[in-house]
């Protein structure tokens, strides 16, 4: 270990520590833009200078390393005069369009400026004229003039996704991002580029202009997206959920996560969403309040009826034990999507077993059954939890139609269902929560344990598996209001919510 | 393989891919073979050498962009660069640019009508001692003056 | 006086080709060098007191002895990109004596025990890349190159590798980087060079001129070799004299010459025409002033010592013909069109300064244009990975504090103060 002191403070860090990542790792405030601790370094912003006690000139903090007994400080004059011009330096050719800019209340920029802003622009030129809403690919648009040229984006190609589609073409002020017409940048990990673009230039197609930033609160979770379960964080607001993006985690995706994975808000949303618990009525199904569903469905005997559940490895572990111990005895059925690609990997993150908690589902239920054999006519009810996120599971549809066939059927499904003509006894469906109303885990591929957490209700009706097992076992009246739609937490009598 | 490098020129390129010890180190010679078969490199010959030398082709573009001697965009059959740098400027490095500009009508950077013309002014050539001086093609001219410019252009345009 | 060491025989037509060299005795340097240990041979560079010719004038032995003690390969690199506005010394050496600066560069390269070099040349260059790769056919035709050299059992190859037009690849890591295929942006440092240059292994960039004193300090040894000069800047200097002489001309001078007689040995002024200021070390250098000329003498220290540098030996003469505005104007171009891009003080900073003085150049400028010149450079300084940034405000700063009468006329008036010369059409 070595000691140094960082703006009057004695710290220890580990030899081979730089001078930046001490900063950070003691959460002292220090400006940069290029630096970031998934990429290597590249020393162009130089805003991230110190004073080193013997040393006459500024060293940039992420090209240093800590050596002992150095004395180290960013908050002298010196220092805050360099930041201030280097601050100077990056906006002269920028072009300030914060307020129509998506990047604004999360721009280093912007930060920066209300920091060391000089408010008075000395800059009585022209700016450079550079290209604006460039295509660079399927998801990602440049605006090359709010382009600081940190060159992060460019590194992230080189060295993370290895696809190389971005470079910095031409000299000096007309120095420009840009990708070459045969290759856009098109990777399955691109949208990184977005979150670690420093400022506005780099912004995703798919949240451009949906939501100002400071109007979203983030909840960290895990995606639920594959079984690596890559640490994220879910932006929302009272009517959805918006984007995702990823949570540093060095153990587990680093900085990122894949393109895949930032579309599993989509079907959280309403639109997406079964709505209301049903029933069957003479035949069809109708919507009913979730508390007269469970009633029906509580006044069903079960007593020495054959039970055959469908399961994915889309729940939580804890909704697993729950329905494990409510159906006692049942066979248990697990439903994987695409087999011959379920074991495929990447080699960064993306993994062909699209469930988040397959390791869950078999550790916690032995003696699965392949879902291949599962035949509902075989039982006298059928317990099918459909998977949150269908659309990887190519075969849904088809099982959504062999439960048909079904004596007595409970269905939970968090997605809407398409019109269902039923021949069953009784069918009684229930909305699902998905992974940003519920709290649980999940076991990922390397059977490391991976938290959700609820961020929001969406579906006020919608229960968890466990939610579910808990009012059934216990018989709890459950009082639901539903003109209160976006009253969190309905269920706060049943144990497992908090 | 391709109508923009043609094969004995994949064969140049092949060879320089080896000569060096890494062969992005080929990417400046073959982009001088393009620019010798074709006077400038088109960002199709980028997209094209790409594919000949494995190399993504931002990576080549960059390079090209980079380095002002490979032309983004046709020149005349002669490219006339006049130094305008500090001690060609103090000797009429840009009255001779002008005056040659006038001469041919045509603007800096642009191909004369005729395409026997490009006019651009360039950075220190390292040829002070002999200014103002030019770069037509490969080759410097140098201790100018106005008229001794331009007859060596009209010698060489015809 | 002059001294001809790497001069001597620059008007003998016939020693660019290797019989001619070899009647002068070429080659034979190398023969001696071979009989010595290659430690030696750094031992007599560090005591000949070489400083790098090519600008930044670091201490030549001192560099080779940054190259890790172990086996690692290594290369050297031979800057031939010569750039800096007002330097063509390297361009006639190579055209005049290849095999000089191919010779000094086998003994470089075995005395740091490097297989292989290259002479990195800049792409305008054309007609010296041809002498220069007929020189080296040749050293391979006489085995001076290749296997077993001499029949010293050393081996070594050398090639030519053509830049394509950029300043900035003569700094010693952006050529590095050019060499690699790249953009010739500058590394970061540390690592340096040495230790972790040309791919990543150990290299040493070296200029035209010091690889062929090399020679010279061999062929006389260390002692002889420090006879020319002064205590601290030994050995001898090629200057670039161009601008306002009657001959512009290279010249090779003992380190700490006076400048003024170096303007005499190149003709003095036009008739009529009286000193304004030098730009002593290529148009990076900081510009003296005319009395500041009187006294200089062409060395590190001196230089250093007037708020200056000696950097290429690129000896700028400027009269009172000249307007230091529109000079300042040139200069600001070109380092503007020079920036690689890449730090950001450098790539705005280089833009912001030419935007201003071209604004009052054309009669367009604001009185706090000028204090805003000197700030935005003086944050321009120090900031940087190369010295690209420096190499931009350096003038910029002196030309505004020597002449800044100029400049404020210029800004009032909105016209230049020297007569002869108004607002320039091509600002």
């Amino acid at each position: 270990m070595l000691k140094c002191t960082i703006n009057g403070k004695e710290v220890e860090v580990k030899e081979g520590t730089t001078i930046i990542e001490a900063y950070k790792e003691m959460q002292e405030d220090i400006a940069h833009y290029c630096w970031h601790p998934g990429l290597s370094i590249a020393g162009v912003c130089r805003l991230c200078v110190v004073e080193i006690e013997g040393n006459p000139r500024l060293q940039i903090a992420c090209n240093t390393e800590v050596r002992d007994g150095m004395v180290i400080s960013n908050v002298s004059d010196k220092v805050e005069e360099a930041v201030r011009w280097g601050l100077d330096f990056h906006l002269i050719n920028h072009p300030l369009d914060c307020p129509i800019c998506d990047q604004a209340g999360e721009c280093g920029l912007q930060e920066q400026y209300m920091k060391y802003g000089q408010y008075d622009s000395s800059m009585a030129e022209n700016k450079v004229k550079k290209r604006k809403v460039v295509d660079l690919g399927p998801k990602i648009v440049l605006d090359a003039e709010r382009c600081i040229l940190c060159s992060r984006c460019v590194r992230f190609t080189e060295e993370i996704s290895k696809t190389n589609e971005l470079g910095i073409f031409n000299r000096g002020d007309h120095s420009m991002i840009g990708t070459v017409k045969d290759k856009p940048l098109d990777n399955d990990y691109s949208v990184n580029t977005v979150d670690i673009c420093p400022v506005g230039a780099l912004t995703s197609k798919d949240f451009r202009f949906q939501q100002r930033v400071w109007y979203l609160e983030n909840t960290a979770t895990t995606c639920p997206g594959c079984s690596t379960g890559c640490s994220v964080s879910v932006y929302h607001n009272k009517e959805g959920a918006y984007r995702v993006k990823p949570r540093e985690d060095k153990e587990n995706n680093g900085y990122w996560m894949c393109d895949e994975g930032r579309n599993v808000y989509k079907f959280v949303n309403k639109e997406a969403r079964l709505l209301s618990a049903k029933t069957l009525n003479s035949g069809k199904l109708s919507s009913v309040r979730l508390a007269q569903a469970l009633e029906d469905f509580t006044s069903f005997n079960r007593e020495g009826k054959k039970v055959g559940v469908l399961l994915t490895g889309q729940n939580t572990t804890e909704e697993y034990k729950a329905i494990l111990e409510m159906f006692a005895g049942a066979d248990f059925f697990h439903w994987k999507n695409n087999e011959e690609k379920f074991n495929d990997f990447d080699g960064l993150l993306k993994r062909g077993d699209k469930n988040p908690n397959t390791n869950g589902l078999i550790e916690t239920i032995s003696n699965l059954k392949d879902a291949k054999s599962f035949n509902a006519s075989n039982y006298d009810l059928t317990v099918a939890v459909m998977p949150e996120n269908f659309l990887v599971y190519e075969d849904y549809n088809e099982k959504l139609e062999s439960l048909k066939a079904s004596k007595n059927l409970l269905l939970f499904s968090a997605a809407k269902l398409p019109k269902m003509e039923l021949k069953t006894e009784n069918t009684w469906v229930f909305p699902l929560k998905t992974f940003v109303e519920k709290e649980g885990s999940y076991l990922n591929h390397a059977k490391t344990e991976r938290r959700i957490q609820k961020a929001t209700s969406i579906v006020t009706e919608a229960v968890a598996l466990n939610e579910f097992a808990a009012a059934v076992s216990r018989g709890l009246k459950i009082n639901i209001n539903h003109h209160e739609s976006r009253k969190q937490n309905e269920f706060t009598n049943i144990p497992g919510q908090y | 393989m391709s109508e923009l490098i043609k094969a004995d020129d994949v064969e140049f390129i092949k060879k320089e891919m080896v000569r060096y010890e890494d062969k992005y180190s080929a990417i400046i010679p073959s982009l001088y073979k393009i620019q010798a078969r074709h006077g400038w490199v088109s960002e199709d010959s980028v997209e094209e050498l790409s594919k000949v030398m494995e190399i993504p082709s931002a990576d080549i573009l960059e390079v090209r962009n980079f380095y002002t001697m490979f032309n983004q965009k046709p020149v005349g059959k002669l490219h006339i660069q006049v130094c305008t740098n500090v001690s060609c400027a103090m000797n009429g490095g840009r009255e001779l640019t002008d005056h040659i500009c006038k001469k041919y009508n045509v603007k800096k950077g642009e191909v004369s009508s005729d395409g026997t013309v490009t006019v651009n002014q360039v950075e220190c050539l390292g040829s002070c001692d002999t200014a103002p001086m030019m770069q037509i093609n490969d080759k410097y001219w140098e201790n100018l003056t106005n008229e001794s410019a331009v007859e060596i252009i009209e010698k060489l345009r015809s | 006086m002059e001294v001809k060491l790497l001069t001597e025989h620059y008007d003998d037509k016939s020693f660019q080709g290797i019989e001619g060299y070899k009647a002068k005795g070429g080659y034979e340097v190398l023969k001696k060098a071979f009989k010595m240990k290659p430690q030696e041979i750094i031992d007599e560079v560090k005591a000949s007191g070489l400083r790098g010719r090519g600008g930044a004038g670091f201490p030549t032995g001192m560099k080779w002895g940054f190259l890790p003690k172990n086996d690692e390969t290594r290369y050297l690199l031979c800057n031939a990109d010569e750039g800096e506005p007002g330097t063509f010394k390297d361009r006639k050496m190579m055209e005049r004596a290849p095999h000089q600066l191919i010779e000094g560069m086998i003994i470089s390269s075995f005395a740091i025990n490097s297989p292989k070099s290259y002479i990195y040349i800049r792409g305008e260059y054309n007609e010296s890349t041809a002498i220069l790769r007929k020189a080296i056919d040749e050293a391979y035709a006489a085995g001076m190159l290749g296997k077993n050299i001499m029949g010293s059992g050393f081996d070594h190859d050398l090639d030519l590798y053509v830049g394509a037009g950029a300043y900035i690849c003569g700094e010693e890591t952006g050529m590095i980087s050019s060499l690699e295929g790249k953009k010739g942006q500058p590394k970061l440092k540390p690592p340096f060079p040495a230790v972790q240059g040309y791919l990543s292994k150990p290299t040493i960039v070296n200029n035209v001129e010091t690889l062929a004193a090399v020679k010279y300090i061999i062929r006389d040894g260390a002692e002889a070799y420090k006879k020319h000069g002064t205590e601290k800047s030994c050995g001898t200097k090629l200057f670039s004299v161009s601008g306002n002489v009657q001959k512009p001309c290279t010249v090779e001078v003992p380190l700490g010459y006076s400048l003024m007689d170096l303007i005499e040995l190149c003709g003095g002024l036009k008739p009529g025409r009286k000193l304004k200021a030098v730009i002593p070390g290529g148009s990076s250098a900081p510009v003296l002033t005319a009395e500041e000329c009187v006294d200089a003498k062409m060395d590190y220290e001196d230089l250093a010592a007037k708020g200056s540098m000696l950097g290429s030996g690129a000896v700028i003469i400027i009269d009172d013909s000249n307007c230091m505005v529109d000079l300042l104007n040139v200069i600001m171009h070109f380092y503007h069109h020079e920036s690689c891009g890449q730090c950001t003080p450098c790539r705005e900073g280089t833009g912001w300064l030419e935007k201003m003085v071209k604004r009052i150049v054309t009669g367009e400028g604001r009185l706090d244009d000028i204090d805003l010149v000197l700030k935005v450079a003086n944050q321009m300084k120090g900031r940087t990975i190369c010295a690209l940034s420096d190499a931009a405000a350096l003038p910029a700063i002196s030309f505004v504090e020597k002449f800044k009468k100029e400049f404020e006329y210029f800004v009032r008036e909105g016209k230049s103060m020297v007569t002869s010369k108004g607002a320039p059409a091509h600002a």
